[in-house]
C-alpha cells in the first residue's frame, strides 16, 4: 500500500466540499465572481499572433500611429458613441457594487476616454455626473427604471441575459439590500432579491423589434440601442438581435462574472467567449450585416492580449468587468483577516455575494465602502484601460496594422486543434484548419 | 387643443407631431385614427391630456411621467409600461403585460386585461373592470392591483409588496401568494377608488379578496424548500 495521499478524480476536494455544504443547507450554492472551472476549453490563450517578418511590414511603435478610436452605433442612431479606446466597462449594478466602486469606474472610464454602464439597479446620479459616455441598461427586472435617466444616457442597452448565468435573472442577496438599495429598487430591506429571467413586456424576438422601436421613440432616435445576451445559441441569437434592429450587439461569454448566482449556472451554462465571438461574427456575415452592426465581446477579458484577439476575430470593442474590479483592488492582499473571516484568502476570493468585500467593492457596508478611495480607484481603472490599449496597439503594430480594428483572423495561428476548429484558423505548424 | 390625424403615417411622425403640439403649448391633444399602431405616446413627460380615438398597439403610453392618456378602444401589449406618474385610461381591453413595471400613476382598463398584468410593478395603481389572464402581478414589488372580475392562473406569483384585490374568482394562486380579507380601510379605499375610476364596476370593497405575498420566497431558506421548488 502506497503512503502517497491519493485524491479521487471524481470526488475531488471541491466536490466533497460542495456535497457537504448542500447536505448541510438543503439548498443549491450561491456565490459570486464567475466560473472557477479549470479552462479545458479553447480560450484566447490558444491563439498566438503572427507578427510581420518578410511577408508583412510592421509599424514603428515609436513613430507610426495606431488608432484606437472606436465608433459604435452607426446603423440607425443619430449620435453614435465615440470612444478613445475599444475597452469599455460593462454593466454592474449599484447594489452588487458599492457607491464608491460605481463612481470610481465611471471616473476612471471617463479619463481614459471609455464608457461605463449602469446595471440591474438603475442609474446612480453620481455615475452620470462622472461619466463621459454612459450606457443605460434596460433589464428584465426594470429596477430603478426612470425615463429621465434613460434620456440622459449616451446609449441604451437592452439586456436579455449575461454570460455568467444566461437564461436566468439577477440575484442580490439580502445582506446587500440595504435601506438605500431597497429604496432605489422599490424592494423590502434585506430580501434576497431575485430578478425575473424574462422582460415583463415582451417575450420573443418579434416582440423585441417593437420594444427596440419604443426605446428609440423614448430617446428621439438619437442614441444607439445595444442588445446584450449571454452566449448560448450565439449564431441564431445574434441574427435575431440584428433583425430586431440593434445598432450594437453585446455577447457575454461563459467566463463572465457576476455578483451572485447559483454556482452551477456559472460552471455549467453558456459557451466560452472565444467560441462566442466566432459564432457572432459568422452570424453577422451570414446576414450581410458584419460591419454595419457593431459587436462587443465580453466575458473573462483580462488584458490587451485578450482584447486584441477578440478584435481580430471580429469584435469592435470589448467589455471588462472583473478585470476592472481587480484594478479597484479586488483580491488584493489588503485586510487579510477580513478575507480569512470569509473563509478565503486574497487571490482566491469569490465572495462578492456575501456583501462583506474586504476591499469595499462589492459591499453596502459603509465601513467597508470607505476602504475604496474613489480617486485612487478611478486612477487605477484609467491606468488599466490605458495599459490594455497600449498592449493592443503593440500587437497591432507588430502585425502591421495602423488601427487596432484592422486586426484580423489571418494575423493569428491556433495553438490547439480545438482553437483551430472553433476559430477557423490554421493550427500553428500546419496549414490545416481542423474540422474543415 | 390640437387634433392630429394619423392617416397613413408611421408612429414616429405621429409622436413627433404630439411633441410639437406639446412644445407649442397645447395641453389637450386628440389623435384620430391611431389604427392600433405601436409605440404611440411613448415617453411623454408633461402633464397634458392625450386622447387616442380608436385602438392602439404595443407600448402605448410607455415610459411616461405625468400625462393623462385616454384610449377609446383597446390597447396592445405593454400598455403604460414603466410609467412614473399620470393616468392611462383604456375604454376597451388591454393585451399582455399591461402596466408592467410601473413605478407610479394609475392605469384603468374598462374591459379585460390579458396575461401578465402588472408584472414587476413597483408602485402605482392598476384597476381592471373585467378579468385578467395568467400570471398577473408576478414579482410585484409595490403598488396596488385591483381586478373586479376573475383572475387567471398563477395569480400574484412570487411577489414582494404589491397588494392585489380580486372581485371575482381566482383560477389559481401563484407561488407564495396568500389570501386575506381586506381591512375596513382597504374596503373604503376600494369603494372610493372604484367610484372615481370605474363606477360601472358595481363592486363593493368588502366583497374583494386581498392577495399578498406570504413572504416565504423573500429569503432563500431550506425551511421553505417546497415553495422554492415550485417557484417560477
Amino acid at each position: 500500500m502506497s503512503d502517497v495521499l491519493q485524491t479521487s478524480g471524481t470526488f475531488q476536494p471541491a466536490v466533497i466540499d460542495d456535497i457537504q455544504a448542500k447536505a448541510a443547507s438543503g439548498l443549491y450554492r450561491i456565490r459570486g465572481w464567475g466560473t472557477l472551472r479549470e479552462r479545458r476549453w479553447a480560450t484566447f490563450d490558444d491563439l498566438t499572433f503572427l507578427p510581420c517578418s518578410l511577408t508583412r511590414i510592421p509599424l514603428e511603435g515609436y513613430r507610426e500611429k495606431c488608432s484606437t478610436k472606436t465608433v459604435l452605433g452607426t446603423r440607425f442612431a443619430k449620435k453614435p458613441i465615440q470612444l478613445d479606446v475599444p475597452v469599455m466597462i460593462t454593466g454592474m449594478s449599484w447594489g452588487a457594487l458599492s457607491y464608491n466602486a460605481k463612481v470610481a469606474l465611471a471616473r476612471g472610464a471617463r479619463t481614459a476616454g471609455s464608457s461605463n454602464t449602469t446595471g440591474d439597479g438603475g442609474m446612480l446620479m453620481a455615475e452620470r455626473e462622472n461619466s463621459r459616455t454612459l450606457i443605460y441598461e434596460v433589464l428584465p427586472s426594470r429596477y430603478g427604471i426612470n425615463i429621465h435617466h434613460m434620456r440622459m444616457a449616451d446609449a441604451i442597452e437592452l439586456t436579455i441575459g449575461q454570460g455568467a448565468k444566461p437564461g436566468t435573472g439577477g440575484l442580490l442577496l439580502g445582506s446587500k439590500v440595504s435601506d438605500v438599495i431597497a429604496k432605489q429598487r422599490d424592494l423590502p430591506v434585506g430580501v434576497d432579491q431575485r430578478s425575473p429571467a424574462r422582460h415583463p413586456d415582451f417575450l420573443g424576438p418579434d416582440d423585441m423589434i417593437i420594444k427596440v422601436e419604443e426605446l428609440r421613440e423614448a430617446t428621439d432616435w438619437q442614441v444607439p440601442i445595444f442588445i446584450k445576451m449571454g452566449a448560448s445559441r450565439v449564431f441564431d441569437d445574434v441574427k435575431l438581435a440584428a433583425k430586431a434592429g440593434a445598432d450594437v450587439i453585446v455577447v457575454d461569454g461563459m467566463e463572465g462574472g457576476t455578483g451572485a448566482s447559483p454556482a452551477i449556472l456559472q460552471e455549467h451554462t453558456g459557451i466560452p467567449t472565444l467560441a462566442a465571438v466566432c459564432e457572432a461574427r459568422a452570424a453577422l456575415e451570414d446576414i450581410g450585416l458584419y460591419g454595419e452592426v457593431q459587436l462587443i465581446m465580453a466575458g473573462g477579458i483580462r488584458d490587451g492580449v485578450d482584447a486584441a484577439k477578440a478584435l481580430a476575430l471580429g469584435a469592435d470593442a470589448v467589455y471588462i468587468g472583473t478585470a476592472a474590479l481587480i484594478a479597484l483592488n479586488c483580491n488584493r492582499p489588503l485586510y487579510i483577516e477580513d478575507y480569512r473571516a470569509l473563509g478565503t484568502e486574497p487571490h482566491h476570493c469569490h465572495h462578492c455575494h456575501t456583501g462583506r468585500c474586504p476591499v469595499g467593492i462589492t459591499t453596502q457596508d459603509p465601513e467597508l465602502v470607505k476602504r475604496l478611495d474613489i480617486d485612487e480607484g478611478a486612477e487605477r481603472v484609467t491606468n488599466l484601460l490605458r495599459a490594455m490599449t497600449l498592449e493592443m496597439q503593440m500587437l497591432a503594430r507588430a502585425c502591421g496594422k495602423s488601427d487596432v480594428h484592422h486586426l484580423e483572423p489571418e494575423d493569428m495561428a491556433a495553438l490547439s486543434m480545438e482553437a483551430s476548429a472553433v476559430c477557423g484558423i490554421p493550427l500553428a505548424g500546419t496549414r490545416r484548419i481542423f474540422g474543415r | 387643443m390640437a387634433e392630429i390625424i394619423c392617416g397613413a403615417r408611421p408612429a414616429r411622425e405621429i409622436n413627433a407631431e404630439i411633441r410639437r403640439a406639446i412644445a407649442a403649448g397645447d395641453r389637450e391633444i386628440i389623435v384620430q385614427d391611431p389604427g392600433a399602431r405601436h409605440n404611440l405616446g411613448v415617453a411623454i413627460l408633461e402633464p397634458v391630456r392625450i386622447r387616442f380615438v380608436g385602438s392602439v398597439g404595443y407600448y402605448c403610453a410607455g415610459l411616461i411621467d405625468g400625462p393623462r392618456v385616454e384610449i377609446d378602444q383597446s390597447a396592445g401589449w405593454g400598455l403604460a409600461e414603466s410609467m412614473m406618474s399620470g393616468e392611462v385610461i383604456v375604454r376597451g381591453s388591454a393585451g399582455n403585460g399591461a402596466a408592467a413595471a410601473i413605478r407610479g400613476g394609475t392605469v384603468v382598463i374598462h374591459g379585460d386585461a390579458a396575461a401578465r398584468l402588472g408584472v414587476s410593478m413597483k408602485g402605482g395603481t392598476v384597476l381592471v373592470a373585467g378579468r385578467c389572464g395568467y400570471m398577473a402581478g408576478f414579482m410585484g414589488q409595490k403598488g396596488r392591483l385591483v381586478v373586479c372580475g376573475d383572475a387567471g392562473d398563477a395569480f400574484a406569483d412570487s411577489m414582494y409588496e404589491t397588494v392585489c384585490y380580486v372581485g371575482g374568482r381566482i383560477e389559481g394562486l401563484g407561488t407564495d401568494a396568500v389570501i386575506e380579507r381586506p381591512s375596513a380601510d382597504e374596503a373604503a379605499w376600494l369603494d372610493s377608488t372604484l367610484a372615481q375610476y370605474l363606477p360601472g364596476a358595481r363592486r363593493r370593497g368588502e366583497d374583494f379578496q386581498k392577495v399578498l405575498a406570504g413572504r416565504k420566497l423573500w429569503n432563500f431558506d431550506k425551511r421553505e424548500w417546497k415553495v422554492w421548488q415550485e417557484a417560477l
